[in-house]
């Protein structure tokens, strides 16, 4: 994918993401300026697309940005607490949508999968990365990345 | 006015349901196609279906080409909601039978500026 | 990175002055978020250097950027919808039933902003005329900045989720990268060019005139004189279609208000078909009497106030006039 996706395009599905479904408006989120911090606990969503060209989009942070996303799209009270199931529903809808609209830009027609959400993501052999977006959405880290399945 | 929102993460069928709730709509929930079909089946009348793609059991085109196929239903405005967002599967999705295609993300206003193309926004809401 | 005090309420009087949007506290991150970008591009390491640089220079321009970053500017295809079905079903039956010939049409859409309503104008037209359908739009607007969008006639995938029916998006429009990029049939229908609706009007006749959401922002005696303006440019037998809660009633008295649908559009009487409180044509374009400064504005913005008198001495259709970018009243960003 890494002719076919290009790196200005991943952050603008990124940005319209979050200004439409998170945010309600766009400038929450800006590229991540220096070093990443590294996770206490990591979290990280993904799906994948199927067909002539295979990869994965995913999304990954840690657990209590999570449960700050998790929040926002469901409209919730800044202390409310965040049951896991929402977790996981909300922050796979987040890697699902972003998925969706990287798929899209593929010249050939794929399909996509579920959701998945884990604290690592598993390593596929033979697999390259193609594009690591590192994002800063209100002072915290939220990475995409985009894989490419060989 | 009544909706069915169909969609296997609860996440997105509560941001469905909630904007279309503030436009006055009273809202039933499916997670996936074939829950949607039962609800039809066991006799629940709705004027609008907001169906996403790609869920498990049935997806969201399987489901269109379903309710496309009973006359029973033919009253029912089909709006796809979905991130399938190729030219080529908006086409699919029309050609099945959807009326109307949203793709996420998108904003409160979208679902609304989609309602009142499709005629479904309630006269009071009109400004 | 933060914000100081200062920087923020500069900025947030400068957008409150400009376009009557209300940055409240809390709102700083957003602020520093969307001028970042700019700052940086003018070699500032950040927003509060940028701002003391633009506190220091006073250049116009500075504050147009400023304001445009921070006013998002959300359009709708067929927004509102009614004013494009009583296309369909009134104005154009009508255009039809009272000329022999119904020969090339012609539009003007006013405050087009990014393109999307004479774009939907162009979509309804080519459907409802039918095949070698011969119309065109000339639509105007005061920011060079949204018609360098409309022209480009590429949108974000968010902008075209905004009530664009689903058949037309897939008949007009064409995926490019994530953005989708509007067909050239419809674009070559358009000459987008900038007006500033208080200069006189881009060459008529016009058979329709779109001008909708833009009298709201204006004074009584400016909404009477931009009408008079649009009444001159009107084809006898032509429709003006204004926004929802806007009327030509109580304002000026040569319409005549037809009720379609949930809306209404409104006619030409012929001059001296009804006695008019308006001024002598000679003085038509702009000059209201009795008003000098004539009302630019709304109160909200004093500091864009300019007497409109300045261009107004020649009675022929001059070629369009550039003037600089946000000199005036933004139309863009308040739609």
């Amino acid at each position: 994918m890494t002719a076919a996706v290009e790196h200005d395009q991943v952050y603008a599905i990124a940005e319209e993401v979050f200004s439409a479904m998170i945010d309600g408006e766009p400038g929450y989120l800006r590229p991540w300026d220096g070093e990443l911090p590294v996770a206490a606990e990591p979290l990280v969503a993904w799906v994948d697309v199927h067909g002539e060209l295979a990869g994965r989009a995913a999304v990954t942070t840690d657990l209590e940005t999570a449960h700050e996303l998790t929040r926002a799209l469901l409209g919730m009270g800044a202390d409310e607490p965040v049951g896991p199931e929402d977790l996981n529903d909300a922050f796979g809808e987040v890697a699902n949508v972003v998925g969706g609209n990287v798929k899209a830009l593929l010249p050939t027609q794929g399909s996509l999968s579920l959701p998945v959400v884990a604290t690592v993501l598993p390593e596929v052999p033979g697999t390259s990365l193609t594009h690591e977006l590192r994002l800063d959405w209100r002072g915290r880290s939220i990475v995409v990345v985009v894989w490419l399945f060989q | 006015m009544r909706a069915l929102v169909i969609d296997d993460s609860r996440t997105m069928r509560r941001i469905v349901s909630a904007a279309l709730e503030e436009l006055g709509f009273t809202t039933l929930q499916a997670g996936d196609g074939q829950q949607a079909l039962d609800l039809l089946e066991s006799g629940e009348e709705v004027d609008l279906a907001c169906i996403d793609w790609n869920m498990p059991v049935m997806d969201g085109l399987t489901f269109v080409t379903r309710v496309r196929a009973n006359s029973a239903w033919r009253d029912i405005t089909l709006m796809m909601v979905t991130t399938e967002s190729e030219h080529g599967q908006i086409v699919r999705a029309l050609a099945a039978g959807a009326h109307e295609y949203l793709i996420k993300p998108f904003t409160p206003d979208a679902i609304r500026d989609k309602l009142d193309l499709l005629g479904l926004i309630p006269a009071e809401e009109h400004v | 990175m933060s914000l100081t005090q200062d920087t923020f309420a500069f900025v947030a009087d400068v957008v409150r002055r400009r376009s009557a949007i209300q940055l409240e506290t809390g709102k700083e991150y957003l602020v520093e978020s969307r001028l970042l970008p700019i700052a940086r591009d003018a070699g500032h390491p950040g927003v509060d250097a940028y701002i003391r640089e633009v506190r220091a220079a006073q250049r116009e321009a500075d504050l147009t950027q400023i304001v445009d970053a921070l006013t998002t500017n959300e359009t709708s295809w067929f927004r509102d919808n009614t004013p494009f079905s009583a296309l369909r079903t009134h104005i154009v039956p009508a255009l039809r039933a009272e000329r022999p010939v119904l020969d090339t049409l012609r539009v003007w859409s006013a405050a087009c902003s990014t393109g999307q309503e004479p774009y939907s104008l162009a979509m309804t037209l080519s459907d409802v005329l039918g095949p070698g359908a011969r119309f065109d739009i000339t639509a105007t607007d005061l920011s060079e900045r949204v018609l360098a969008q409309a022209r480009s006639g590429r949108y974000s995938q968010l902008e075209v989720n905004r009530g664009l029916p689903a058949p037309m998006m897939v008949r007009y429009f064409t995926r490019n990268g994530h953005d989708w990029q509007i067909a050239e049939e419809l674009r070559r229908t358009i000459t987008f060019q900038q007006h500033n609706l208080l200069d006189l009007p881009p060459h008529g006749p016009f058979d329709i005139v779109f001008l909708r959401n833009v009298l709201i922002y204006f004074d009584l005696e400016t909404k009477r004189s931009i009408l008079s303006r649009v009444h001159r440019v009107l084809r006898p037998g032509g429709f003006l279609v204004l926004g929802a809660a806007e009327t030509t009633i109580g304002v000026d008295h040569d319409w005549e208000r037809v009720p379609v649908d949930r809306g209404s559009v409104y006619r030409p009487v012929q001059a001296g078909a009804v006695p008019s409180p308006r001024p002598a044509p000679s003085t038509l374009a702009g000059v209201v009497p009795g008003t000098t400064p004539a009302p630019f504005a709304p109160a909200t913005r004093p500091g864009l106030a300019r007497p409109v008198t300045a261009s107004t001495t020649t009675t022929t259709f001059p070629p369009t006039r550039t003037r600089p970018t946000g000199s005036a009243f933004e139309q863009g960003v308040t739609r």
